[in-house]
């Protein structure tokens, strides 16, 4: 018998093409965000809200990932930003491949950020690079106050976590200190954005941290 | 988390590997799988077996998993620690200034097998 030494990553062919993306992107100075959440925690409308704040001042690009339905990329779309839409038709999680095809129906002259949302799913996106920059996480106040420890391998392999929903806190029983406890025992290093899409609050912080995020790209 | 996928990603890792190598059979297929990984291991054994049993060169390759623990380096007192749930803090000196060294580990380290 022989002894043959593989030393491969099990996700290798998926991270090959990340780097891939990774790599042209960056080259045309493009920041992109994967955007991480459960089902229903408002993903698509910070979007449609940063979009709309940002208008003129950034150029962005979208990624719609889902399991059925074009209905996000619509709501996008009517923003005025570029949109591509992935079904997976059963896949709950985006992989780089799906990324690498979406890209190739997008004109990436002059954008500045790419966005990609991901499929409502705090378990299986953590594991599969897209070529992304930076990885966001979105809880919301209706969620349940626990879900840092419960999924912590989303918690700790994001770079921010945006909470949302805040205008719903007088409703909920919702702690937000013990959310941001758990949070960043996980991932000391991760940057929280409070704020509701509803009425606006926190909105002004995260679009400005988004602009100095392109800024960084672009030197 | 998927492990039919991943099992089958492995099976298509050494079967190519096979081919490179010209390998009659497969006999071991060790893997380092890390505590923090999000793989079930037994899950994933299960799905390796019944996937090897459908090609004759893989057919009874056995599996072995070296499980990797999900330890920290804490940064200020220069020491190593087990992580539990993931929560970062050092045991030792309770800061917050830790890096994960090992534990989220995916690999396929290496394969037996005949060559004729």
């Amino acid at each position: 018998m022989v002894k043959v030494t593989i030393a491969q990553n099990i996700l290798a062919a998926n991270d090959t093409i990340a780097h891939e993306i990774q790599q042209n992107l960056s080259a045309r100075a493009i920041r992109t965000l994967n955007i991480m959440s459960s089902p229903g925690a408002g993903k698509t409308t910070l979007l449609e809200r940063t979009i709309a704040r940002l208008r003129g001042r950034l150029s962005v690009g979208v990624i719609e990932g889902d399991v059925e339905t074009s209905a996000d990329a619509e709501r996008i779309e009517a923003v005025g930003a570029q949109t591509v839409q992935i079904n997976t038709r059963g896949a709950c999680h985006l992989e780089a491949h799906m990324i690498r095809d979406a890209l190739a129906q997008i004109e990436l002259a002059g954008l500045d950020l790419l966005v990609i949302e991901n499929i409502g799913n705090l378990v299986c996106p953590a594991a599969w690079n897209l070529g992304e920059d930076t990885r966001i996480v979105v809880v919301s106040t209706t969620e349940g106050d626990d879900k840092p420890a419960k999924y912590p391998q989303m918690f700790a392999a994001s770079e921010v976590m945006v909470v949302n929903k805040l205008d719903l806190l007088p409703y909920v029983d919702y702690d937000l200190r013990k959310v941001k406890r758990q949070a960043l025992a996980i991932n000391p290093h991760l940057r929280i954005f409070e704020l509701s899409c509803r009425t606006g609050e926190g909105l002004d912080a995260w679009c400005e941290w988004l602009i100095t995020l392109i800024q960084g790209v672009h030197g | 988390m998927h492990e039919l996928a991943i099992a089958q990603s492995i099976i298509e890792a050494i079967e190519a590997k096979a081919v490179e190598c010209n390998a009659t059979s497969v006999k071991g297929v060790r893997l380092k799988i890390g505590e923090a990984s999000g793989v079930v291991t037994d899950s994933l054994s299960f799905c390796f077996e019944m996937l090897v049993s459908l090609n004759p060169v893989l057919a009874g390759a056995q599996l072995s998993i070296d499980d990797v623990p999900h330890r920290a380096y804490c940064r200020h007192c220069d020491k190593e620690f087990a992580i539990t749930n993931f929560v970062a803090q050092c045991p030792i000196c309770q800061e917050w200034s830790s890096e994960v060294i090992s534990g989220t580990e995916l690999q396929i380290i290496e394969m037996e097998i005949e060559t004729s």
